[in-house]
C-alpha cells in the first residue's frame, strides 16, 4: 500500500524528470534510442511508466516512433517539423509521414490508403488539407497521365516520374529531340567530310572521321540550344537514334581509365556514313507507295487501267 | 518413282485412268504464286501472242503434261499447240522429259516460270552486253534473245548485216570482226551451247507427232548446259565475207532476217546442229557483282570499290555460282591484279583491305594470314545487307522516316517491347503505337507472345515486336511482281485507248516515207504532215512519254526483283 501510494505520488514529478531524461537521451543519440537504452539508463523505471511517458511525448509531438529490425526506436523530432504539425491531428501526421518516406518518387493515393489503412474519403480530405497548407504537392506522372503522385513540397521529383531531360510538363519534347538529332548528325557529317577531303592515307581518314561521344557532348553543350543540362548518356541516346536512322555507325574501342569520356575502360566512337543503295526501284513507281495496293485488281473498282495515282504520276 | 513395271497390265490401266483426270498432278508443278502466273501471262502475250500465252499459262498452272492432255484441256487445235510448244522450247521456257510412267509413255512438257519471268530482264542483258562489248556484242545478244537458239553462222551474218545497215554508205563490216566478238562472249561464258539431246536432232522440233510413240530423249532430268564438256567451245567455221546492206528499194517484205534469201540458205558453214543460247546465270552473276561494287563505292570510296571489283574478277572462274563467299585470295595476288591506272602502294592496299574487313557491312572477310593476308568477298552477307537496305528503303518511302527508324531498330534488336521501342527510338508513346500498328497491318512487323503463366493471360504476357527479314523479302518480291504486272496492264490499256490515233500516225508516216523515196516536192510533204492536227500531235507526244515512263519503271522494279530474288535464293542455299 505504501508502495502504491509512493508510486502515485512520485508520478507527476518523476514523469517530467523521465521525459527530460528521455529527451536528453534522444539528443545524445540522434539516430534514435531503443527501449533497451532507456532501461539501461533508468533501471528503476517500470515498463508501464515508461510506456506512459513515451506515449505522452508522442502525442505532444516531440518524439518520433520508428521501427527497425531489432525493435522500436524513438527519435527526437526537430522543432521545426514539430511546429508544422501543430495544428494537425494524428491522421494527418500519419499521412505526412508516409509521404515523407516516399522520398522523391512520391506516392499514389491508392498506395497511401494501403499504408495508412484510412478510408478513401478521409485520405482525400487530408491530402487536400496538406496541399492547402503547402506541405505537399501533386506531380503528374509521365507514364500514366491520369495518375497523380504526392510528394513533399520542397522535394525535386525523380527522373522516372518526370521523364528526365526529354519531357517538360509531361509532354515529350519531339522538336527538341529532332533539333538535337540534326545537330549531332551535322557535326558528325562535317567531321567525316573534313576527313575525306584531307586526302591522307585511308586509315587516318577513317580514324579522323570518328568522334567520341564526349566530343559530341561538348559540342552540343557549347551550342547552347538546350535549356536543360544534358548528360553524356542523354547524348548517347540521341546518337543511338541516329544509328537507327541509318546515318551513323558506332564502334567501341578500349580506352585507358581516366581519359576523358571513357566509361569502364571503353569509349564509343561515332561516324557519319552514306547509305549503301539508292532508294530501290519499287518505290519509284506509284504502286510501291499505293495505300490501296491490296485492293487493286484488273477489272475491279481500283485497277491499273483507271488508277488515278498512275495518271498523276504519268502526267508529272 | 512408280514401280508399275511389276504391276499387271489391267491394274496399270486403272491406275492410268485414275491418274489422268486430275489435271494438277502436283508433284512436278513448279511452286508459283498467282502474281507470278499473271505476270508470266502478260509477258508471254506481249512477246509471243495470245495462243502461246494460253498454252503457256495452262502449262504453268497444271505442271507437267503430255501433248494430248494439253490439247484436251486447253481446247486449242493440236497444230496450234504444237507450234506454241515449239516457240516456248526454242526460248527455253518449256522443256520436255520422259513421261512419269516410265519409258514408252508419252513425252511430258513443263513450262518454267522463272525463265518466262526472265523476259522482263532482256533490256538489262542487252545493255550489259553493250557496255562490255560495244555495239557488236549488243546486237549479238539482242538477236539471240529474240530468237532463242541460233547457230553461230546465222547470228554472225545477221549481226553483220544489221551493223552494215547502220553504217554510212560504202562501209561494211567483216564477218571476222563479229566472229571475234562472239568468241569473246563465249570465252567469258556469256554465251553457251544448247545442251544436245541424245541424238543429233535440231532441238527445234522434238515434239513427237503421235502420242504414245517411243520418245526420243532418255535423260531423267533436264540436262544442264554445263554438264557437257563442249559447252564453251567455239566451232571452227568458214565464214568469209562482209555484211550486206539492205537496199531500201528491195522488197520491204524482207524482215530482220527471219526469211533468208534463197542463195544464202544454200551455204553451209560446218556448224549445223550446234545451237547457242544466252547464259543467263552468268549475266546474273555479273549483275550481282555490279550491285556489290556500287554498294561498296557509295559506302566507302572509289578505290575500295576498285579493289572489290578486282577481287570479284579474279574469282569469276574459281568460284561456283552458289557459293556464299569467293575463294580466298591473298593480298599479294590482289596487288598484282589491280588495274594499271590505280597505282597505290602495297601498304596502302593493306590499309584499304583492313578497312574493308572492319566495316560493319562485312563485305570482305579475312580468313588467314598467309601470302600477306587471305581475303574473301562475303557474297551471302553482302546480299543480305543489300536486301535489308531495300526493305528499309521501302518502309522509309512508304511510311516516313520515323517508321523507318522503328523498323531498323527492330531489325537490329530483334525483339522489343512497346515501351522499349518508344525509349530507343525517342518517339512519343502515342505516335510510336500508331506507327507500329500501321506496320503490323502491312505485315512488316510481327507480334510475338511470350506468356509468363500457363494460362496465357494477357495481363501476364510479354508482347514483343519483331521483324522477320526473309519473310518480308518474299512478301515484297510478290508485291514487285504485282507492280510490274500493273505497269504492263496500264501500258497496254493506254496503247489500246489511243489505237486509232496510233494507226493514223503510222499511215501518215508510211505515206511520207513513200513520198520521200519517190522524190516529192516539199509542198506535198507539208500537206501530208498537216493531216495530223496539232492537238493530236500533242496527244501522240504525251502517249509516247507515258509509254516510255512505264517501260523504264518496269526496268527499275526489275532491279529490285533481282536483288530480292538473289537474296532469297542465297538464303535457301545456305539453310539447305
Amino acid at each position: 500500500m505504501a508502495d502504491a501510494k509512493v508510486k502515485k505520488e512520485c508520478d507527476p514529478a518523476d514523469a517530467a524528470m523521465i521525459e527530460n531524461r528521455i529527451k536528453e537521451l534522444c539528443i545524445q543519440f540522434p539516430q534514435g534510442i531503443t527501449d533497451h537504452v532507456i532501461q539501461n539508463d533508468m533501471p528503476h523505471l517500470e515498463p508501464t511508466q515508461r510506456a506512459m511517458v513515451i506515449n505522452k511525448l508522442l502525442s505532444v509531438g516531440q518524439l518520433d516512433l520508428l521501427r527497425n529490425s531489432s525493435g522500436l526506436l524513438y527519435r527526437m523530432k526537430d522543432a521545426q517539423s514539430a511546429s508544422k504539425m501543430k495544428g494537425s491531428d494524428n491522421q494527418e501526421k500519419l499521412v505526412y509521414q508516409i509521404i515523407e518516406d516516399a522520398g522523391n518518387k512520391g506516392i499514389w493515393t491508392r498506395d497511401m490508403r494501403f499504408k495508412s489503412n484510412l478510408p478513401l474519403t478521409e485520405v482525400n480530405k487530408i491530402l487536400k488539407n496538406l496541399e492547402s497548407k503547402k506541405l505537399i504537392k501533386a506531380v503528374k506522372s509521365v507514364a500514366a497521365s491520369k495518375k497523380k503522385v504526392y510528394m513533399l513540397y520542397n522535394v525535386q521529383p525523380d527522373r522516372s516520374v518526370t521523364g528526365g531531360a526529354w519531357y517538360s510538363d509531361q509532354d515529350f519534347e519531339s522538336e527538341f529531340v529532332e533539333v538535337l538529332n540534326q545537330q549531332c548528325f551535322k557535326f558528325l557529317q562535317s567531321k567525316a567530310e573534313v576527313a575525306r577531303d584531307s586526302k591522307q592515307s585511308p586509315m587516318i581518314q577513317r580514324n579522323s572521321s570518328f568522334a567520341t561521344s564526349h566530343e559530341v557532348w561538348k559540342y552540343i553543350c557549347e551550342l547552347g540550344i538546350s535549356k536543360v543540362d544534358l548528360s553524356m548518356e542523354d547524348i548517347e541516346t540521341i546518337l543511338n537514334t541516329l544509328i537507327y536512322d541509318g546515318k551513323v555507325e558506332m564502334t567501341i574501342i578500349a580506352a585507358k581509365e581516366g581519359t576523358v569520356g571513357s566509361v569502364d575502360g571503353q569509349m564509343k566512337l561515332f561516324r557519319g556514313v552514306n547509305p549503301i543503295i539508292q532508294p530501290t526501284g519499287l518505290v519509284k513507281t506509284p504502286c510501291g507507295l499505293c495505300p490501296v495496293f491490296d485492293e487493286c485488281h484488273e477489272g475491279g473498282e481500283i485497277s491499273p487501267s483507271r488508277c488515278i495515282y498512275m495518271t498523276e504520276w504519268l502526267n508529272f | 518413282m512408280y514401280a508399275h513395271s511389276s504391276v499387271q497390265p489391267m491394274i496399270l490401266c486403272n491406275v492410268i485412268s485414275r491418274r489422268r483426270t486430275p489435271s494438277r498432278s502436283g508433284s512436278r508443278a513448279e511452286m508459283m504464286t498467282a502474281q507470278e502466273a499473271r505476270l508470266c501471262g502478260l509477258l508471254l502475250r506481249e512477246h509471243f501472242g495470245e495462243v502461246v500465252e494460253k498454252i503457256g499459262t495452262h502449262l504453268l498452272r497444271s505442271g507437267a503434261q503430255n501433248l494430248r492432255t494439253i490439247v484436251n484441256e486447253s481446247g486449242t487445235p493440236i497444230d496450234l499447240v504444237k507450234k506454241s510448244l515449239c516457240v516456248l522450247m526454242k526460248h527455253g521456257a518449256c522443256r520436255f522429259s520422259i513421261g512419269r510412267k516410265g519409258p514408252g509413255s508419252p513425252v511430258e512438257y513443263q513450262a518454267s516460270c522463272e525463265r518466262i519471268l526472265g523476259i522482263l530482264r532482256y533490256p538489262r542483258y542487252i545493255y550489259t552486253a553493250k557496255t562490255l562489248y560495244s555495239d557488236t556484242g549488243e546486237l549479238i545478244i539482242e538477236e539471240l534473245l529474240q530468237r532463242g537458239h541460233m547457230t553461230m553462222s546465222s547470228i554472225v551474218k545477221m549481226v553483220a548485216d544489221r551493223l552494215t545497215h547502220n553504217m554510212e554508205e560504202g562501209r561494211s563490216i567483216e564477218y571476222n570482226e563479229v566472229v571475234s566478238t562472239f568468241s569473246k562472249l563465249v570465252e567469258t561464258h556469256f554465251l553457251q551451247r544448247c545442251p544436245p539431246v541424245s541424238e543429233v536432232v535440231p532441238p527445234v522440233s522434238t515434239a513427237p507427232t503421235v502420242p504414245g510413240a517411243p520418245a526420243a530423249p532418255v535423260s531423267t532430268g533436264p540436262p544442264t548446259p554445263e554438264s557437257f564438256s563442249d559447252c564453251y567451245l567455239v566451232p571452227s567455221v568458214s565464214l568469209a565475207g562482209r555484211g550486206k546492206r539492205r537496199r531500201s528499194g528491195e522488197d520491204a517484205v524482207l524482215d530482220q532476217g527471219t526469211t533468208k534469201k534463197a542463195k544464202t540458205d544454200l551455204q553451209t558453214h560446218g556448224d549445223e546442229g550446234i545451237y547457242w543460247q544466252v547464259n543467263f546465270e552468268r549475266f546474273h552473276l555479273h549483275f550481282r557483282d555490279q550491285t556489290i561494287i556500287s554498294a561498296v563505292a557509295s559506302k566507302l570510296d572509289q578505290t575500295s570499290s576498285e579493289i572489290v571489283r578486282t577481287m570479284l574478277r579474279m574469282s569469276e572462274v574459281t568460284t561456283t555460282p552458289s557459293a556464299s563467299c569467293t575463294q580466298a585470295l591473298s593480298a599479294n595476288e590482289v596487288f598484282r591484279s589491280l588495274p594499271a591506272n590505280y597505282s597505290i602502294s602495297r601498304p596502302v592496299l593493306d590499309q584499304y583491305l583492313t578497312l574493308l574487313v572492319d566495316d560493319p557491312m562485312e563485305f570482305v572477310g579475312k580468313t588467314g594470314d598467309s601470302g600477306g593476308g587471305m581475303y574473301v568477298v562475303n557474297l551471302h552477307k553482302a546480299l543480305t545487307n543489300l536486301a535489308r537496305a531495300t526493305l528499309e528503303s521501302v518502309v522509309q518511302e512508304k511510311f516516313g522516316s520515323r517508321s523507318a527508324r522503328i523498323f531498323r531498330l527492330l531489325l537490329r534488336k530483334r525483339h522489343l517491347e512497346q515501351k522499349q521501342v518508344e525509349d530507343f527510338a525517342m518517339i512519343p508513346a502515342k505516335e510510336a503505337k500508331d506507327m507500329l500498328y500501321t506496320l503490323m497491318s502491312e505485315n512488316l512487323v510481327l507480334l510475338q507472345e511470350l506468356p509468363k503463366t500457363p494460362d496465357h493471360a494477357p495481363s501476364r504476357t510479354f508482347y514483343l515486336y519483331t521483324v522477320n527479314q526473309l519473310a518480308t523479302a518474299r512478301m515484297l518480291l510478290q508485291h514487285c511482281y504485282k507492280t510490274v504486272a500493273n505497269l504492263i496492264d496500264r501500258r497496254l490499256f493506254q496503247t489500246k485507248e489511243s489505237k486509232r490515233l496510233l494507226e493514223k500516225s503510222q499511215r501518215i508516216e508510211a505515206i511520207m516515207a513513200s513520198l520521200q523515196a519517190s522524190g516529192a516536192e516539199p509542198e506535198q510533204l507539208t500537206e501530208v504532215e498537216e493531216m495530223i492536227s496539232a492537238p493530236e500531235k500533242q496527244q501522240l507526244e504525251s502517249l509516247r512519254h507515258h509509254i516510255n515512263k512505264l517501260d523504264s519503271a518496269e526496268n527499275q522494279v526489275d532491279e529490285t526483283i533481282f536483288l530480292l530474288k538473289s537474296y532469297v535464293a542465297s538464303t535457301a542455299r545456305i539453310t539447305r
